[in-house]
């Protein structure tokens, strides 16, 4: 995002609807002042162009070159994603699970999303927590994920180094994996998230047991980690609903 | 992606807080579900949510909920938000009595939803929790702040939109309801709960002995 300096009058109204807090001020040798973005800190999410609140239509969005274009992409939820034709930054995960059946029974998913709520996240750190978590070995990084396809080395979780210098509102790590790893992915994600310049929101899928048990809840509570009592229920209605082979 | 999940808050203050939303799957039942994901919003509009939204078009406080419902598209999430249990039951009945075919989820208080699910006659299919906030915590603002910022999973609004907010309520430059309503505009998906930021907002308002008429 831009503001084009003469139109701008410096009024401000834009500075509360930037997610970064990027946007300042500039003061002219003749005292005029007008707003101007952080073209570093901005992640062209383009919530301040939206709102509308510019009186003079200063705000503009350049159409950004590679690979500042993925600044948008992850940021701009109005964008969406070649991947996964899903608006956002992530996949349909559980949210169509009853009719794709992507978890199974004794599968948990575990999603990390670098940068939420409202910090931000640049590639560094986002490569940070992949490397660490594809360094435990067999771990398999949602293919249909929007930063999957940014990886350079998916079995190392290696991020495209033209993009390491990007910085995104946030972006999610995506995997699947037996739902007795649950544990050891939680004690990594907390060994690594100490280490990140950010947040991260971290979160943990499974499905209901035919007893209406969530064993993977019960194991990420005894990793020290009490799941929160709000959260999503798929209540099974898609169809065709998706029907799992049990095993005896 | 998780868009409504991670909301923050207590359980006394969520327990007015439910999201209702629907999507077909790509590639399996998509081919035509525009029509149903339509309906789905026509059913649950009669039961009067804060809220509705569709990434496609737009919340209900930016764009009128007619284009909303007309504009679905095979690939929409379609959303409405509802601030208490009995709304959302009610909803959740007549959604399962339409027999849609797209897949339905609930954001909300887990015990509450699966109350709800038992009431309606549906099997909870699958669950999403969150595990919490990681890593430079330092960096946020305060709780209080992020309740309202976290309505929006997308991360549209901003702290610095909700720390205005309360300050233009504080100061008289607006109502509580036009500041909840503002709030409510930048997350396109309609899936922040205008109502339940009202209620934040009267909280705070009250906290610091101001009273609002």
């Amino acid at each position: 995002m831009k503001i084009d300096a003469q139109k701008c009058a410096g009024c401000g109204r834009c500075r509360a609807y930037c997610t970064m807090g990027a946007i300042g001020f500039v003061r002219t040798g003749d005292g005029r002042v007008y707003a101007a973005v952080d073209q570093d800190e901005c992640v062209d999410c383009g919530v301040c162009f939206r709102a509308k609140v510019c009186p003079h239509d200063a705000l503009y969005e350049p159409a950004p070159e590679w690979p500042r274009s993925v600044r948008g992409t992850f940021s701009n939820p109005l964008i969406e994603h070649k991947e996964t034709r899903v608006p956002g930054r992530g996949t349909e995960e559980m949210k169509t699970n009853d009719v794709t059946g992507r978890f199974k029974l004794g599968e948990a998913g575990m999603a990390i999303e670098m940068g939420r709520p409202g910090t931000g996240a640049r590639f560094t750190d986002i490569e940070k927590m992949t490397m660490a978590i594809a360094a435990l070995g067999g771990i398999t990084f949602e293919p249909k994920n929007p930063l999957t396809s940014l990886m350079a080395d998916k079995a190392t979780g290696r991020m495209n180094p033209e993009v390491l210098g990007e910085k995104v509102l946030s972006a999610i790590i995506e995997m699947t994996v037996p739902v007795e790893r649950v544990p050891e992915i939680i004690a990594r994600v907390r060994e690594t998230a100490s280490q990140l310049g950010t947040v991260c929101s971290f979160d943990l899928t499974s499905k209901v047991y035919p007893d209406g048990s969530i064993p993977a809840f019960d194991l990420a509570a005894k990793a020290g980690v009490q799941p929160t009592a709000n959260g999503k229920t798929n209540v099974g209605l898609g169809r065709p609903l998706f029907v799992e082979e049990v095993k005896a | 992606m998780s868009h409504t999940l991670h909301r923050r808050g207590t359980p006394k203050d969520l327990k007015n807080d439910y999201v209702l939303f629907a999507m077909s799957a790509k590639g399996i039942n998509e081919a035509g579900s525009h029509a149903k994901l339509q309906r789905f919003l026509e059913i649950i509009r009669e039961f009067g949510p804060v809220n509705i939204g569709d990434m496609k078009t737009g919340n209900s406080f930016a764009v009128p909920a007619e284009e909303i419902v007309a504009n679905t598209k095979d690939t929409s999430i379609v959303h409405g938000v509802f601030d208490s249990r009995e709304k959302l039951l009610q909803a959740l009945k007549a959604v399962k009595d339409a027999d849609l075919g797209i897949s339905v989820i609930i954001s909300g208080l887990m015990d509450d939803v699966h109350d709800c699910c038992r009431k309606a006659g549906v099997e909870r299919h699958t669950c999403e929790t969150s595990l919490g906030i990681w890593g430079q915590t330092e960096r946020l603002p305060d709780e209080d702040i992020l309740k309202f910022s976290t309505m929006c999973g997308h991360g549209m609004v901003p702290f610095s939109l909700v720390k205005k907010i309360i300050e233009d309520v504080r100061a008289g430059r607006r109502t509580i309801a036009e500041g909840a309503a503002e709030l409510a505009k930048p997350c396109q998906c309609g899936v922040f709960n205008p109502s339940r930021a009202a209620a934040l907002l009267n909280e705070i308002m009250c906290l610091w002995g101001i009273r609002i008429d």
